[in-house]
C-alpha cells in the first residue's frame, strides 16, 4: 500500500470547496455556452429551416429556379420533364447545402464571439483567484526572507478575502511567541550577575526541542 | 378685361398642349386614366412591401420564401424615385429607401467583377440558389440606380449609383468574344450562352458599350444578330421566345423613337411586335375563351405549369391560355389605347380573382379556371416605369436620356437622330 496515499479527501473543507467551485463553475459556464450557442444556433435554425412550411418554399422555389433558368437559356424545352425534375432535385439540395453550411457559419461565428468574451472573463476570473493564493505565497516569502536575516518582528499581514488568514494567524502567533523568547534571552544577557543569568537562560533554552538535542 | 380672358385661355391651351397626356395621340378618359393611375400607385407599393427595410433588397415575387431578384431591385430604385415624385411617399422617405439599397449594393451584395448575382439573400446579401453573377439582372439593377440618381443629383445617392455602374467590369463579361456573356458562376465560370441575339439586351449592351470604366467596344452593339420575322403583315426584328416582356424592358429606360438602328427603329419595332402578340393570340381566340380583343398579352410569366416563356409569333409561340396582364400593360408606350382597353377589361371583367393590393397578379388562365396569387418583382416594375412614361410626361425617360452613358452609347454606336414626333404620332394611334 502506497504510504502516502491520501485518506482523507477533505482536509480543508472550506477551502477546497471554494477550489472546486473555482474550477468546475467556469467549466459549467463553458458547457452551457457550448450547448445554447449549438442548440439555438444551429439546432433551432435546422428545424425553422426544414419545417414542413419552409421545405415546401423551397420546393417550390427550386422547381421556379430551373423554370427560370429553362425560360431564359432554353426557352423550347417543355417545363416539366424528368430532366427538370432533376435539376429541380440538384438544385433544392445545393440550396440545402448553402443552407446548412451558412447555418454552421453562423452558428461558429456566434460560439467563437461568446468564447472570446467567456475566455476574457475567465482570464480575469483566473488572475482574481490566483492572487489570493500567490499573495499570501508572497507574502509567507517576504516574512521568511526577513526572519532569516535574523529579524524577528516579521509578521505576515494578508488581505481579508486571501486564502491562508488562519495559517498566517498562527504564524504570527508563532512568531510572537519567538520574538518574545530571543527578547527574554536578549535581555538576560545584560543581567550584572552572570552567573544568575546562564542559569535562567540554561533553564529557558531547556523547555526548547531543537535539532541539537539528543 | 378681355385682353386678360384672351390671354388666360391662351395660357390654358398653351399648358394644355404641353401637358403629357398630349404627347400621345391617344387620350384615355378620365376614367380610364383614374384607372391606370390607381394601377400604377397600387403596382408601386410592391416594392415598399416587398422589400427588405434593413437590407432594401426586394423579392423576386410576393411568394412566401422567395430570395431577392436584384434585378427587382433595379427597378425598386426607380419605384421610390418615381413614388416620391408623384407624392405617394415623401421625398426623404424615398431617398432614405434608395440609399439603404445602394449602400447594400455597393458595399455588401455578393457580385463577381461588380456583376450582381441574380439572386441574393434578403437579409445578407449574398448569393443563394447557385445563381450566376448575371449581367441582364446586373444592367436592370444598375439601370435603377442610375435612374434613382437622377432624381437626386449631387447626393450620396447619385456617387453611389456612378460607383456601382463604374465597378462593373462589362469587358470582363464578354469572356474574348464580341458579344456579353449572360452569366458567371464560381463553378463552372462563363455560361455557355450570350447576349447574341434581339431580345431584352439592348439596355445591357448599351450601358456597356456607354461605361466610362470598362466599356465594351461598339461592335458589341453592331454584331448581335437581328433576326427579322413575320406574323400577320407586322414585320418585327423578333426575340426567339416572342415574350413581349423581350421588347418592353430595354424602353422602360430608353426612348428609342428618336433613334435610328441602321433602318431599324425599335420603339417601331416593339410596337409591331405588340400587335403581332395581340394577333397571334387572337388566331387562338377559338379555341381558348381566355383570349379576346381586350384580353391579350403573351410574355414569361407564371402559368398553371409552372414559369414559362409565353411569347406570340414572329419567335417561339408558346402559348396555352395563359395571359399575363402586364405585358399588355407594359406595351401601353406603343399601343396606348390597346393596353388601356386591356387594362380596364381585366379590371372590370377579372377583379376578384386577378387584382389586388399590388395591382394585377402575375398571370390568369381562364380555360383552366388559374389565376396567379402570386406578383413578380420585374414584371411590377415594367409595368411601374412603362405607366410612368405614359402618364407622366415620359419623365423617366427624360430623366435617362441625359445619362452621359447613354449619350456616349449613341454616339459611339452611331444611332442617328431622327425625328421623334414622327413615332409619336403613328404610336398614338393604337
Amino acid at each position: 500500500m502506497n504510504p502516502n496515499r491520501r485518506r482523507q479527501f477533505f482536509i480543508n473543507r472550506p477551502l477546497q470547496t471554494r477550489f472546486m467551485l473555482a474550477v468546475t463553475v467556469p467549466l459549467l459556464l463553458i458547457n452551457l455556452v457550448a450547448m445554447g450557442g449549438l442548440y439555438f444556433g444551429i439546432w433551432s435554425k435546422v428545424l425553422d429551416t426544414f419545417s414542413d412550411e419552409q421545405t415546401l418554399n423551397d420546393l417550390v422555389t427550386a422547381s421556379r429556379m430551373v423554370e427560370y433558368e429553362q425560360a431564359r437559356h432554353t426557352p423550347g424545352t417543355p417545363s416539366f420533364s424528368s430532366l427538370s425534375f432533376f435539376k429541380s432535385t440538384e438544385k433544392l439540395g445545393e440550396r440545402q447545402r448553402e443552407v446548412f453550411k451558412e447555418i454552421l457559419n453562423e452558428a461558429n461565428r456566434s460560439l467563437f464571439w461568446k468564447f472570446s468574451l467567456l475566455l476574457v472573463l475567465i482570464a480575469w476570473g483566473t488572475i482574481f483567484i490566483s492572487h489570493k493564493i500567490a499573495g499570501p505565497f508572497f507574502r509567507f516569502s517576504q516574512a521568511f526572507g526577513t526572519l532569516e536575516k535574523g529579524d524577528y518582528r516579521a509578521r505576515v499581514f494578508l488581505r481579508k478575502l486571501d486564502e491562508g488568514i488562519p495559517a498566517a494567524e498562527e504564524f504570527n502567533e508563532a512568531l510572537e511567541k519567538s520574538d518574545r523568547f530571543l527578547s527574554d534571552l536578549k535581555a538576560l544577557t545584560l543581567e550584572k550577575d552572570a552567573t544568575q543569568a546562564v542559569a535562567r537562560i540554561k533553564e529557558k533554552l531547556s523547555q526548547v526541542k531543537t535539532s541539537a538535542d539528543a | 378685361m378681355l385682353k386678360r380672358l384672351t390671354c388666360f385661355f391662351l395660357a390654358l391651351l398653351l399648358a394644355f398642349s404641353f401637358s403629357p397626356a398630349s404627347l400621345w395621340a391617344f387620350e384615355p378618359s378620365p376614367e380610364d386614366r383614374e384607372l391606370l393611375n390607381k394601377i400604377e400607385k397600387d403596382t408601386f407599393q410592391y416594392f415598399t412591401r416587398f422589400s427588405d427595410k434593413l437590407t432594401g433588397l426586394t423579392k423576386d415575387s410576393s411568394r412566401a420564401g422567395s430570395p431577392t431578384s436584384v434585378a427587382a431591385t433595379g427597378f425598386a430604385l426607380a419605384a421610390y424615385a418615381i413614388g416620391a415624385s408623384r407624392g405617394w411617399i415623401t421625398r426623404d422617405y424615398a431617398y432614405g429607401r434608395i440609399l439603404t439599397t445602394l449602400q447594400m449594393l455597393r458595399h455588401k451584395a455578393a457580385h463577381q467583377e461588380g456583376f450582381f448575382y441574380h439572386f441574393l439573400d434578403n437579409k445578407t446579401g449574398k448569393r443563394v440558389w447557385g445563381s450566376e453573377a448575371s449581367s441582364i439582372d446586373t444592367a436592370l439593377a444598375v439601370a435603377g440606380a442610375l435612374l434613382a440618381a437622377q432624381y437626386y443629383p449631387g447626393t450620396e445617392v447619385d456617387k453611389l449609383a456612378r460607383e456601382i455602374y463604374e465597378r462593373v467590369n462589362w469587358k470582363w463579361m464578354m469572356n474574348g468574344s464580341d458579344f456579353i456573356c449572360m452569366g458567371w458562376t464560381p463553378e463552372s465560370k462563363f455560361l455557355p450562352y450570350y447576349w447574341d441575339s434581339y431580345n431584352e439586351l439592348m439596355l445591357l449592351v448599351a450601358l456597356a458599350v456607354g461605361s466610362p470604366t470598362f466599356p465594351v467596344p461598339p461592335r458589341a452593339w453592331e454584331r448581335w444578330l437581328r433576326p427579322e420575322g413575320d406574323f400577320n403583315g407586322h414585320k418585327v426584328v423578333y426575340a426567339s421566345t416572342g415574350a413581349l416582356f423581350t421588347y418592353q424592358f430595354s424602353h422602360a429606360y430608353i426612348d428609342f423613337r428618336g433613334l435610328d438602328d441602321r433602318g431599324i427603329n425599335f420603339f417601331e419595332n416593339s410596337r409591331e411586335a405588340t400587335l403581332a402578340n395581340r394577333e397571334y393570340s387572337l388566331s387562338f381566340a377559338g379555341k381558348y375563351k381566355g383570349y379576346s380583343e381586350s384580353s391579350w398579352g403573351l410574355s414569361s410569366s407564371v402559368g398553371p405549369g409552372g414559369y414559362k416563356a409565353y411569347g406570340g409569333k414572329p419567335g417561339g409561340g408558346i402559348q396555352d391560355g395563359t395571359i399575363a396582364p402586364y405585358a399588355a400593360l407594359s406595351s401601353i408606350v406603343f399601343t396606348p389605347e390597346l393596353s388601356t382597353k386591356a387594362a380596364r377589361f381585366f379590371y372590370d371583367h377579372y377583379q376578384q380573382e386577378l387584382y389586388g393590393n399590388f395591382g394585377f397578379k402575375d398571370a390568369f388562365n381562364v380555360d383552366k379556371g388559374w389565376w396567379a396569387t402570386e406578383y413578380l418583382g420585374i414584371d411590377q416594375g415594367i409595368t411601374l416605369l412603362m405607366l410612368e412614361n405614359y402618364l407622366n410626361g415620359e419623365s423617366v425617360w427624360k430623366k435617362f436620356m441625359t445619362l452621359p452613358a447613354v449619350k456616349k452609347w449613341i454616339e459611339l454606336t452611331g444611332l442617328n437622330s431622327r425625328s421623334a414626333s414622327t413615332a409619336v404620332a403613328t404610336s398614338g394611334a393604337l
